[in-house]
């Protein structure tokens, strides 16, 4: 498997799951969410974003074509 | 016209409305099993979509994130967390599941396990376990919506007779509809439940505190610490959240409704395609745990039934007409989830459990007329559950993931490694879900071990995948059957 889907596939793991003993805390509030709700809801959007690479990868290499 | 007729009578014309909309594709054709099942595998990419995407606006999500923000506070993001997880999971497996489903005419997901072993037993086991979880997600659903009839009549109609009437409206839905009435009111559903809980979860903090931030910096001010770990619990703490997410998102599709749903997909790259968008839909989750914040600062008396929290504001503060429109937007959220679980665990029943015992030899309209006679045995077993032995909507759910999330080492490297065996699946489902009922049966969820508190679902997965491992590497052995039926070709 391409290096780069194996990394693309972890980041949003790493985001949501590991990174919780890290940021669970209420202040500062951000975009009007605590700081806990912020952190996966922006998980989120890096999951997107991260699929979206993983796509642009398959399609290019040719495993199948774009619908 | 007074505040209850008017709000049930808003609910009727939904429910009604949209029974007759999932009616329409069944009645111009007659249904075989297949189409009544998988939808005749021609699902495309917006179809396939709403079947996906419908299955998180759920009763749980509309009263279950609520009431446990109202309740529990900060633990409640972690339903912010899982799904988009999933997907990417999802990504990875819908495409490889569905064109061995075309090949091989799969339905089910025990149908997936008994084609990936060679094992007719092991389908069998598959079938039970799943229906054994699948009963209280649908036991979710309908407590859920009886919730939304006794608040909506204001107390005129109790728990036992809204029920009731929730058992009876989805058995008739599912029953006149099939998969393809399923994806196509889960259409009208989407957008009623996405208007209502946008709109009052940003109108509800707005009205009383400014603006949403305003709303969550006066929980801060009242209940120090309410919105961060473990909130308004005790040992729901970091490593609950982790490891409740790491259950959560391996889970999620190994919900043998999910099979189904990929194997009503017209080819696979609607399947990747749809898997990069879903997460976005996550987003919505969070208006009704806006909803539950608000509720917890405004509703006096606190509430004996937390998951009643998004009706019980919108009871005091609108009139009936409008707590009508809220309650025919849950009401189909419980009832369209309801129908998909119930559709694909009477399959589980009549194809995996029936059809393959006793009823080897019987013709598919029999397999058919006995999965439509399961959905009256299931609905009326979940309601039985419901009424016997009431529960939060959020552990209900988190019940049922702990039990399937064992299906996940059996499928997923069923799926991907070539030296997953026989042995291994019936060793590690045996030891996963042996130690999940007796978790949770003895009341050890979660479970404290060296200062963790950990998902019970968690601890099952991680001995599962070890015994999985084991013995698979110690029974590993060439095998012409197995590489053939993962060939997809």
């Amino acid at each position: 498997m391409n290096p780069m889907k194996i990394i693309l596939t972890i980041i949003p793991f790493v985001w949501t799951i590991g990174m919780i003993p890290f940021v669970n805390r209420v202040k500062p509030i951000v975009m009007g969410l605590p700081f806990l709700a912020f952190w996966l809801v922006s998980g989120i959007i890096v999951a997107f974003l991260c699929l979206k690479g993983i796509y642009a990868i398959d399609v290019k290499e040719n495993n199948h074509t774009d619908v | 016209m007074s505040n209850e007729a008017m709000s049930l009578i808003v609910i009727f014309i939904f429910v009604v409305g949209v029974t007759i909309v999932g009616m329409v594709p069944g009645m111009r054709e007659k249904m075989t099993l297949e189409q009544w099942a998988v939808g005749g595998r021609n699902f495309g990419r917006w179809l396939n979509w709403f079947i996906m995407a419908g299955e998180i606006y759920t009763a749980f999500a509309f009263l279950g994130a609520s009431g446990w923000a109202y309740a529990r506070g900060g633990p409640t993001f972690y339903i912010l967390g899982y799904g988009a997880l999933a997907y990417i999971i999802g990504y990875y497996l819908l495409p490889a599941m569905s064109p061995l489903g075309k090949k091989y005419g799969l339905m089910t997901q025990p149908d997936l396990i008994e084609h990936l072993y060679g094992s007719r037993t092991l389908g069998i086991l598959t079938a039970v376990i799943g229906i054994a979880f699948l009963l209280p997600y649908l036991q979710l659903q309908l407590t859920g919506l009886g919730l939304i009839i006794e608040t909506c009549s204001y107390g005129q109609i109790t728990r036992v007779p809204a029920m009731l009437i929730a058992f009876t409206m989805v058995a008739t839905f599912v029953y006149l509809s099939g998969l393809k009435g399923v994806a196509s009111t889960a259409v009208v559903k989407d957008v009623v439940m996405m208007i209502a809980v946008v709109f009052f979860g940003i109108y509800l903090p707005t009205h009383y505190f400014g603006s949403v931030g305003g709303m969550f910096e006066a929980v801060e001010a009242a209940k120090p610490g309410f919105l961060a770990l473990p909130g308004g619990t005790k040992n729901l703490d970091v490593s609950w959240v982790m490891s409740t997410l790491v259950v959560t998102s391996l889970g999620f599709y190994m919900w043998p409704h999910f099979s189904a749903n990929s194997f009503s997909a017209k080819n696979p790259n609607v399947l990747r395609h749809n898997a990069i968008y879903l997460p976005l839909y996550q987003f919505c989750l969070l208006f009704p745990m806006l909803i539950g914040f608000t509720a917890l600062l405004v509703l006096v008396p606190a509430l004996k039934v937390p998951d009643m929290a998004f009706m019980t504001i919108v009871q005091q503060l609108f009139p009936g007409w409008a707590l009508g429109l809220v309650g025919g937007a849950g009401a189909l959220a419980c009832m369209i989830p309801a129908a998909d679980l119930l559709l694909s665990t009477s399959m589980l029943f009549s194809r995996n459990v029936y059809g393959r015992t006793v009823g080897q030899n019987a013709s598919p309209d029999k397999i058919g007329k006995i999965a439509r006679g399961m959905v009256l045995v299931l609905t009326a077993m979940a309601l039985a559950l419901a009424i016997f032995t009431p529960n939060m909507l959020v552990n209900l759910l988190l019940t049922g993931y702990s039990g399937v999330t064992q299906f996940f080492p059996m499928i997923f490297l069923g799926m991907f490694w070539k030296k997953a065996t026989r042995m291994a699946s019936y060793a590690g489902l045996i030891v996963g879900e042996v130690l999940v009922f007796s978790l949770i049966l003895g009341k050890m969820d979660p479970l404290p071990l060296a200062g963790l508190n950990l998902n019970a679902g968690f601890v099952a997965l991680v001995a599962n995948v070890a015994v999985f491992v084991v013995v698979s590497l110690a029974t590993y052995k060439e095998d012409p059957a197995r590489e053939k039926a993962l060939n997809q070709g």
